[in-house]
């Protein structure tokens, strides 16, 4: 039996693949749009990752460091560090800080840490060119996506610092750059004002800024110890909220991303939807331009079934093709967003599934006219 | 003995309702044997097409019988469920123009009714083949419609019309597009496929100089069918 679809195809080919490629595009942009929710969640786990601890120290009542802004005092390490089943204790700062970059400055996040201290907080995985902080001062380790190259000077606040080490893939939850300094240095940024502000306190009455605060402290458990019952006893003993590293992690993917995230779900749930609106009239467009052979075939005593075949195995053919073109563009610009995009196979074989439905449903708005079409129009010019 | 392939008796086609109700044939009696080329003709507006549509099984008539060969399709209504199989096993189809599915090759658009009536490709081919040859356009079977003239496609489409092997041939002014040296080639065809084919032609034309290479004239006038 002829295959009517294939030949239908085959005629106008040059038209169905722009039209394939059009869709596909549009397909191409629910990729991206799912990529970028991946990208999230893994940005938002990179730095949790990286610094491996077992629970987070932060200010009572807040769902720091990351969500809510948190300050507690340094030397909580220290008490920290003396509980029951606890190992290493570090104390940390997190600052958002504009890095002067060519004409424009670029945001990146500056994670503060002690380099002489128990726990290392770049990971040496990510460190592809020079050397972690070795001074206590003016070293700076930034992420090579920023676009400084080994040995550059960079001017941060009241000092310029010295670039020692350059990572990849280090980024904040919020998907900026990372940059490292010492937390001596990231206090002096953080809490340390200007002298004229300093002056300009002491003349109102306020006393200068405690400048040994720090964001979070965090802490690695010894061999044995339940996560759970050592953050219960941190926070019955020393007043702070204490999350473990699961916790931390439902504060990142959940409470930081889940309105951008559901943001991105509706809108690649009406780019689906527009793509089968748009399927659906390309193929109503396309039964359209073939209603009068449609009549003849009616007329000449070609069944419905072989008709309406001809119709599904088109759109069917127009989906596959949207999504085969839809996965090349996606894999063709993902590189090119400026935040990262993680195309995942599981989602390339879902929005497959969806276009296939989406294509079936499609093919009945074609179906439909085929059925309603009069054998009759075929006589009488 | 001359077989009966059309019998149309007391056929009536009335449109609209009340007030609006157009009465377009009325009464229609006449035969059409195998073999024979009938001319139909009449004013535009008359009913040649809708007469033409009531025997191809594609506009139901208001009342009257229709027999397609021995089968009596319609008495006061359709006889069957499966008027699309009627006109794919019994009626071969001829219009104004060629109306050939354009994004089929000749051979295709001539088989494509016979394969959907289950005869194998293969089969069906070399019938098609035999179709072409006879009409001269056998090398043309592997183009696409768009790359042949006018008269060539019309040939084509009246060798689509005769491969489900009908008993009837209904043909909508198939000279209209022609010039008249084409137009004399085509009935002088359909004349040639009538003997040779043993089929009932019906032919509609507004070309008078058709008629005398017709067997018969059937003349709608006034609503009733006139034979001459």
């Amino acid at each position: 039996m002829i295959n009517l679809a294939q030949r239908d195809v085959v005629h106008t080919f040059g038209k169905f693949i722009v039209t394939a490629m059009g869709v596909g595009m549009l397909l191409g942009i629910v990729l991206i749009m799912i990529g970028v929710y991946r990208g999230m969640i893994v940005d938002a786990e990179v730095l949790l990752d990286d610094l491996a601890v077992d629970v987070w120290i932060v200010q009572e009542n807040t769902l720091g460091p990351f969500a809510e802004a948190s300050r507690v005092h340094e030397d909580l390490k220290n008490s920290i560090r003396v509980i029951d089943g606890v190992d290493k204790t570090a104390a940390l700062t997190f600052q958002n800080i504009q890095l002067p970059q060519g004409d424009k400055p670029v945001r990146v996040v500056a994670v503060g840490y002690d380099p002489y201290g128990e726990i290392e907080a770049i990971n040496p995985k990510r460190l592809i060119e020079g050397r972690k902080i070795r001074r206590s001062h003016y070293e700076i380790v930034v992420s090579k996506e920023i676009g400084f190259k080994l040995h550059d000077s960079i001017k941060l606040g009241r000092n310029s610092y010295k670039v020692v080490g350059l990572t990849k893939g280090t980024v904040s939850s919020g998907g900026d750059p990372l940059v490292y300094i010492t937390l001596k240095d990231a206090q002096e940024l953080q809490f340390l004002y200007s002298n004229s502000r300093i002056r300009s306190d002491r003349a109102r009455g306020i006393q200068t800024t405690n400048a040994t605060m720090v964001n979070t402290i965090v802490a690695t458990l010894k061999d044995g110890y339940s996560v759970d019952s050592v953050a219960q006893n941190i926070k019955r003993y020393k007043h702070n909220s204490v999350y473990t590293k699961d916790e931390q992690r439902d504060i990142l993917t959940k409470n930081l991303i889940e309105r951008a995230s559901k943001q991105i779900g509706l809108f690649t749930g009406i780019l689906v939807l527009v793509s089968t609106i748009i399927i659906a009239l390309i193929i109503y467009t396309m039964t359209l331009e073939k209603m009068k052979e449609i009549s003849i075939m009616k007329l000449i005593g070609i069944p419905n079934s072989v008709i309406t075949k001809m119709i599904v195995q088109e759109t069917l053919l127009l989906g596959f093709l949207a999504f085969i073109f839809g996965n090349v563009f996606s894999h063709l610009i993902y590189s090119k967003f400026p935040k990262r995009v993680v195309l995942e196979i599981s989602d390339a074989w879902m929005l497959f599934l969806v276009v296939i439905i989406a294509s079936i449903i499609s093919s009945f708005v074609g179906v439909k006219k085929v059925i309603s079409a009069d054998p009759a129009a075929a006589i009488g010019g | 003995m001359k077989e009966q392939s059309i019998k149309v008796t007391n056929l009536v086609k009335k449109f609209g309702k009340g007030e609006s109700e157009v009465h377009v044939i009325d009464n229609a009696d006449f035969l059409v044997n195998k073999g024979e080329l009938v001319a139909l003709i009449a004013p535009s507006g008359a009913g040649k097409t809708t007469l033409l549509m009531m025997i191809g099984c594609v506009e139901e008539p208001t009342s009257g019988q229709i027999w397609l060969g021995d089968e009596k399709v319609y008495d006061n209504e359709w006889l069957t469920n499966e008027t699309r199989k009627i006109r794919r096993e019994k009626i071969g189809f001829i219009f104004q123009s060629h109306y050939l599915i354009p994004f089929l090759n000749i051979i295709e658009n001539v088989t494509l009714v016979s394969q959907v009536n289950g005869v194998s490709k293969e089969e069906s081919e070399r019938e098609a083949m035999e179709l072409l040859e006879y009409f001269d356009i056998a090398d043309k079977a592997y183009e696409m419609s768009s790359s042949l003239s006018g008269g060539q496609n019309q040939r084509v489409a009246i060798a689509r019309a005769l491969a489900n092997k009908p008993e009837i041939i209904l043909a909508d002014e198939p000279t209209a597009a022609l010039d008249s040296e084409r137009s004399v080639d085509v009935v002088k065809m359909l004349k040639r496929i009538a003997i040779d084919q043993n089929v009932a032609v019906i032919m509609v034309t507004h070309d008078e100089a058709m008629l005398p290479l017709c067997d018969r004239i059937l003349k709608i006038e006034h609503k009733k069918i006139v034979s001459t």
